[in-house]
């Protein structure tokens, strides 16, 4: 009985959004249509059943129970640690990314250039397992790195250090946030012509006035835009984090993985789909406007 | 000799900073690759580890599956984005905007999330082939795939390809294939690695969505031996940066000829 409601549900739903889709495939030329197929099946849909079955107990019905459960530990906690997570890991990728920009463009040389883009361009990318396993080799208790500074009297254990923690998460984390910093924010450095200094300091600039009205006010949308993008990269990342966390760090990425893998407890089905239009939201607020600055600033920095 | 001193002494900051990346980038690389050439002790070392991956029988399955996952995603999205970009930069200049707001969309999506909805989302005969994630690489390499076909077709004079191939008598399917693919190479190549790139590594999807691929095998494998997890994550680091380095080193010089051709 309830099985043909459920469907009737189905059917309706789906004719109506047929009609839509009808609509929608006349305002689109015919050359795009491809595209709109095939990004509304395996992009607009899901994403659009994240939102809706965020709002929907078990039966289909309206509710924001789901929603109010992520303001409710341990999701609300799992938000505050991703978040932190996302801002410490920004933080640091970018300061030092941004240090080595300076120092790369300083050094000139466009062979050095074009060799450390392709390496950073290769580090961002690298991730997950792999990753995890690489620092725990280097600076696991028996790790090459660990076992060299106790030559030296240095044991970083004994100090309390440990990759499976916060901090672990954030240095290993850097190694891709820090090449990532470097890609997108050394075009704005190498904006900065050598000539602006020069007529700067031509007429009377000190060196800290020039950074202080023309350095840094060229340089700042920049690095915010850079800082928004890191924070995405590191709030979202699962695979890492998966790989290097033992359930001793709740992040909302874990939960939603360990939700989809069949841990659910009957009522809260749809609490995926909340903590997942959680991440949807959050990721928003710093990927628009990252674009919208770098789309900005790329104009004049060419 | 003053001026080559001064110039050292500039340098010398930056120069200090750099050695100091490059040990921090290749120190975890080299702790890594000594740790996977251990044999029982840090004293002795070999390639055991290396052989115990080869033994392991799910490595050339899982091998097998992610590049048939690979292959069908780079097929894909060749077919779907290099027509589109170029009817873009032919006739369709005032959707370009559009595509170019509505391609980056994936990009601000996390995939952990998009990977929830495809869950359910999906048609129902995608869910019982692991080529399904095919079309899921798909989407989330679009952000790039676009740029890199973008940037190649943005200052070729394709109506002028386009007008000479069809005055010859080139049907539409031949000026695409023979005239503006071969035009924009290293753009096609650049989506083409990208999407490769991608999907060799791609693990959340396909953790999310309950398949076996070779980095989620790796995964699981890698809790039943940490030596053999090393080498493998060593030598599957190693392959993708061959990969990726390759084609951003001599890709870009690529780019950078046929820039300076015109």
């Amino acid at each position: 009985m309830s099985n043909t409601a459920e469907s009737t549900v189905v059917v309706k739903g789906a004719s109506s959004s047929r009609g839509a889709l009808r609509r929608l495939i006349k305002l689109i030329p015919l050359p795009l249509i491809p595209l709109f197929i095939f990004l509304t099946v395996f992009f607009f849909l899901p994403i659009g059943k994240v939102a809706l079955n965020a709002f929907e107990d078990n039966d289909g019905a309206y509710t924001l129970a789901n929603i109010r459960l992520l303001f409710q530990d341990p999701y609300r906690l799992a938000f505050r640690n991703s978040i932190s997570l996302g801002l410490i890991s920004a933080l640091v990728g970018s300061v030092f990314g941004l240090v080595i920009a300076i120092a790369i463009e300083k050094r000139g040389g466009v062979k050095l250039k074009k060799f450390i883009a392709s390496i950073s361009g290769v580090l961002a990318n690298t991730g997950g397992v792999p990753l995890a396993f690489m620092f725990l080799a280097a600076f696991g208790p028996e790790g090459l790195m660990i076992t060299f500074l106790k030559s030296f009297g240095i044991d970083l254990y004994e100090w309390g250090f440990t990759l499976f923690s916060f901090s672990g998460l954030v240095i290993v984390y850097s190694y891709f946030q820090i090449p990532i910093m470097i890609i997108v924010f050394s075009p704005a450095v190498s904006s900065l012509r050598r000539e602006w200094q020069e007529s700067a300091e031509n007429l009377g600039a000190s060196r800290f006035a020039y950074w202080q009205r023309v350095g840094i006010p060229i340089l700042l949308p920049s690095f915010l835009a850079s800082f928004l993008l890191l924070f995405a990269s590191a709030f979202s990342a699962y695979a890492t984090a998966r790989a290097m966390t033992v359930g001793n760090i709740t992040l909302v990425p874990l939960v939603i993985g360990s939700l989809l893998d069949g841990n659910v407890t009957i009522n809260q089905a749809n609490l995926g789909y909340a903590l997942a239009l959680g991440m949807i939201v959050i990721s928003i607020l710093a990927m628009v406007p990252y674009l919208f600055i770098q789309a900005k600033t790329s104009k004049w920095q060419q | 000799m003053k001026k080559i001193l001064e110039n050292a002494s500039k340098k010398l900051p930056s120069t200090i900073i750099l050695s100091v990346t490059a040990f921090f980038i290749f120190l975890p690389l080299i702790g890594a690759t000594e740790f996977s050439l251990r044999d029982g002790g840090p004293d002795k070392h070999s390639f055991q580890s290396y052989k115990w991956i080869f033994e392991q029988s799910g490595f050339k399955e899982n091998l097998g599956i992610t590049f048939q996952v690979t292959s069908l995603a780079v097929i894909l999205n060749l077919l779907i984005m290099v027509p589109t970009v170029t009817w873009l930069h032919i006739s369709g200049l005032k959707y370009r905007r559009l595509v170019e707001v509505v391609t980056i969309l994936p990009l601000i999506i996390p995939v952990v999330a998009l990977a929830t909805g495809a869950q359910t989302a999906l048609p129902s005969f995608l869910h019982n082939t692991v080529l399904e994630l095919s079309f899921m690489y798909v989407v989330i390499a679009m952000p790039y795939s676009y740029r890199a076909l973008d940037i190649g077709l943005s200052g070729k004079p394709l109506n002028t390809y386009v007008a000479a191939a069809r005055n010859l008598g080139a049907s539409w399917y031949k000026v695409l294939v023979s005239v503006i693919t071969p035009s924009i190479w290293p753009s096609v190549l650049a989506a083409l690695f990208l999407t490769v790139a991608l999907s060799l590594g791609e693990f959340t999807l396909a953790q999310l969505l309950h398949w076996t691929t070779f980095p989620t095998w790796v995964a699981n494998v890698s809790q039943e031996n940490i030596l053999g997890a090393t080498a493998l994550s060593v030598g599957s680091l190693f392959f993708a940066w061959l990969l990726l380095f390759s084609f951003t080193f001599f890709g870009t010089n690529k780019i950078d000829r046929s820039k300076d051709e015109e």
